[in-house]
């Protein structure tokens, strides 16, 4: 069984893991253990295969994994559909956040609390779990009653997924690029909001481009992926060296070619 | 001992109507013997394959329960009662409306309607009288082997404004029909709001027509739900016969088990500068099978329409089946139609991004079908029925999150 006794933290260890989308390799051996309480910083170039990574932890269809392991608590999660991953704890706040027509944030907040606690809240109890969380974001109460996503701006999505990671209350959240398309003010609240979240009782995997997260927010470990493979961990200096030497500088190093690395454009809505 | 073959003998049975209303039914049982059962071969029944039907049951009178939301209807003028007995005391009326929008001898389910109808509600609503909350019927059927012949007759005077709820309901019957004919009269300058919610349960085969004439400068909105019935063909037609008329018709259903659905409407543009939009939206599962079509036909002379129609279709198994096939007849030149349509399984993004929050798959279909119908909703403006038509989807879907579960 797991070895979720009371006293040991929450434990996501990523082992060797190699995994592909169609017969495109994409993760070619990953290596990484994150415990609740911990900071981690995953940075890469663009299609490194971070936001890979990330959708393969949590069970978005579409991925095959090769080889390698990923356990959460010891338990092999990687059969497992993601809502019973979310429940034992995951969470993955989103690149891309998706719209959910027709459903209400608080709708659709209350529904998945409802299902990860195994307990049933009534909606004035609920909106009051909410509204604590929605203050410390900045969120009106008119942005709930909206349908999850849809019009939403880029920010908005990523204050959203933060709502969302606050109320569900998880052991161990990814942040996959939520500091892209916020303004400054944004940028301030929600990495506050995070800050503040990540206590012991939470452990957190940022993956970002951007130093300016980590200003706020300081890791104790920082990542670096390139073609689908870690290739230097460090601490919270390693952020900085890269926002000096750029990932040129890790290449040079490590005389890692650049090669097949995709680039998908500009990041969306750099403020 | 009564027939069950809608002979001449369980004609006989009926109880007698008023003279020009007993004519009427003469005549529709003579088009009922002489019509032949809908062919696949035509059109309009080519989704719908009745030939091994068997016209096998008894004439019965549902229980009819009527609600006014505690309004003074007398005070207003306002007319809402059996149609039976609104042919007395209301036969000027009845006469000049009754089975005009759906003639008898259209098919021969419409002459057996005419024949066999007993009771019905009738609505009039006088000249510029404006009815504050929804009026409702329920019909509610529980005999086995049994026939219903559901009627409403709507007339709206002129400026005249209502809202009516027209609900069907049933537990699962071994075998039942439901014949039914609605007509809407909206008068110059009048606002109707119609809804209907067809609950029948499993058994029950479920024919029927709404057909709605629209004044000039008149405001039609319908909206219906459908969710019951083994078989249900609903027809749902609106003329727009005088200048400057809107329709707006919505559609909302959900199919589950063997239940097959042939959903068909008629936007009728004859009159110019009317406008038209339709929204039909559906999930199946199971094995349940869907076809909508619908028509948009502008009549010669129906310049500057506006006309709309969309068919949007979730298919949350692989063994069930949509269809959405859009027509459009256009006669005029000065126009604006347009039609839209799709059929798919549900979004795997968005059934990821539930269940990545603890969501069940299950329960996520729910959820996302229920937003998907919310949608329509939402161009419901008279809280009332919104809510109400809010609830019947929940409870319709109620067991979508656990009836999924392996
Ligand atoms: N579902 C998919 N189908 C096809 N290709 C995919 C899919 N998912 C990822 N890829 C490809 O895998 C590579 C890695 O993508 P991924 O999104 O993981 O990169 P990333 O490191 O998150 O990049 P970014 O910084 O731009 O977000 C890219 O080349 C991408 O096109
Ligand atoms: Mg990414």
């Amino acid at each position: 069984m797991t070895q979720n006794d009371a006293t040991a933290p929450a434990t996501l260890e990523v082992k060797g893991l190699r995994a592909a989308v169609g017969d495109r390799e994409i993760l070619r051996g990953i290596d990484l253990t994150v415990q609740q309480g911990q900071i981690h910083a995953l940075m890469g170039p663009n299609g490194s295969g971070k936001s890979t990574l990330s959708n393969v932890i949590m069970g978005r269809p579409g991925y095959r994994i090769l080889e390698g392991s990923v356990t959460f608590n010891g338990e092999d999660i990687t059969l497992l559909p993601p809502d019973q991953r979310a429940k034992r704890g995951l969470f993955l706040a989103m690149q891309y956040p998706t719209e959910v027509p027709g459903v209400s944030v608080v709708n659709f907040l209350r529904t998945a609390y409802q299902a990860i606690k195994g307990e049933q809240i009534s909606a004035l109890a609920f909106r009051k779990h909410m509204k604590t969380q929605m203050d410390r974001l900045g969120i009106e109460d008119a942005m709930v009653q909206r349908y999850v996503n849809q019009g939403f701006s880029g920010g908005e999505k990523k204050r959203n997924e933060v709502l969302q990671l606050a109320v569900l209350e998880p052991t161990l959240a990814i942040l996959d690029e939520t500091d892209s398309g916020l303004d400054i003010d944004s940028l301030k609240l929600v990495a506050e909001s995070v800050n503040e979240l990540a206590g012991p009782e939470l452990g957190v995997l940022i993956i970002t481009h951007y130093q300016r997260m980590l200003n706020y927010i300081t890791p104790g470990f920082v990542h670096v992926m390139m073609l689908g493979k870690i290739v230097k961990s460090g601490g919270p200096e390693l952020a900085h060296e890269l926002e000096d030497k750029g990932y040129e500088g890790v290449r040079r190093e490590l005389g890692i070619e650049a090669h097949e690395e995709v680039d998908e454009g500009p990041d969306e809505g750099v403020a | 001992m009564t027939s069950l073959w809608f002979d001449e003998a369980a004609f006989e049975l009926l109880p007698k109507a008023t003279e020009p209303l007993q004519r009427m039914r003469k005549q529709a049982f003579e088009e009922f013997r002489a019509l032949p059962i809908p062919s696949q071969e035509t059109e309009e029944w080519r989704y719908t394959d009745l030939s091994d039907f068997e016209l096998s049951f008894e004439a019965h009178l549902p229980s009819v329960m009527r609600t006014t939301s505690g309004q003074d209807l007398d005070g207003l003028g306002v007319v809402f009662s059996d149609l039976d007995r609104a042919a007395g005391s209301d036969a000027e009326l009845v006469e000049r409306y009754l089975h005009t929008l759906v003639p008898t001898d259209r098919t021969k389910f419409t002459a057996l309607h005419g024949a066999f109808r007993t009771g019905g509600t009738f609505l009039y609503i006088p000249r510029d009288v404006r009815v504050e909350l929804p009026l409702q019927t329920l019909t509610y059927l529980d005999a086995d082997g049994a026939a219903a012949f559901p009627h409403t007759l709507l007339i709206a005077d002129e400026g005249a404004e209502v809202t009516f709820i027209d609900r069907f309901a049933s537990p699962d019957l071994a075998r039942a029909l439901s014949d039914a004919i609605v007509e809407i009269v909206v008068g110059d300058g009048a606002h109707v709001r119609y809804v209907s919610i067809q609950e029948w349960g499993a058994g029950v085969t479920h024919l029927g027509i709404q057909r709605a004439r629209v004044g000039r400068d008149a405001e039609f909105r319908s909206l219906a739900i459908g969710f019951g019935a083994s078989l249900a063909r609903a027809e749902a037609e609106t003329v727009l016969a005088g200048a400057g008329g809107f329709s707006e018709m919505l559609g909302v259903f959900f199919a589950d088990g063997t239940q097959h659905f042939d959903h068909r409407s008629v936007q009728d543009h004859v009159a110019p500068n009317c406008s038209s939009d339709l929204l039909y939206k559906g999930a199946l599962r199971d094995a349940s099978r869907a076809v909508y079509s619908g028509w948009v036909h502008v009549r010669p002379g129906a310049q500057k329409t506006d006309a709309m129609q969309t068919s949007r279709n979730i298919v949350l198994s692989e063994h069930a089946k949509a269809d959405a096939i859009p027509n459009l007849e256009i006669e005029a030149n000065d126009v604006r139609c347009g039609h839209a349509a799709s059929v798919g399984p549900v979004d795997e993004e968005t059934v990821f991004y539930l269940e990545s929050r603890g969501i069940p798959r299950a329960e996520a279909e729910r959820l996302i079908v229920t937003g998907f119908f919310q949608e329509v909703l939402d161009r419901v403006r008279l809280d009332e029925v919104r809510h109400n038509a809010e609830l019947a989807i929940q409870e319709e879907l109620a067991e979508l999150s656990t009836a999924g579960v392996a």
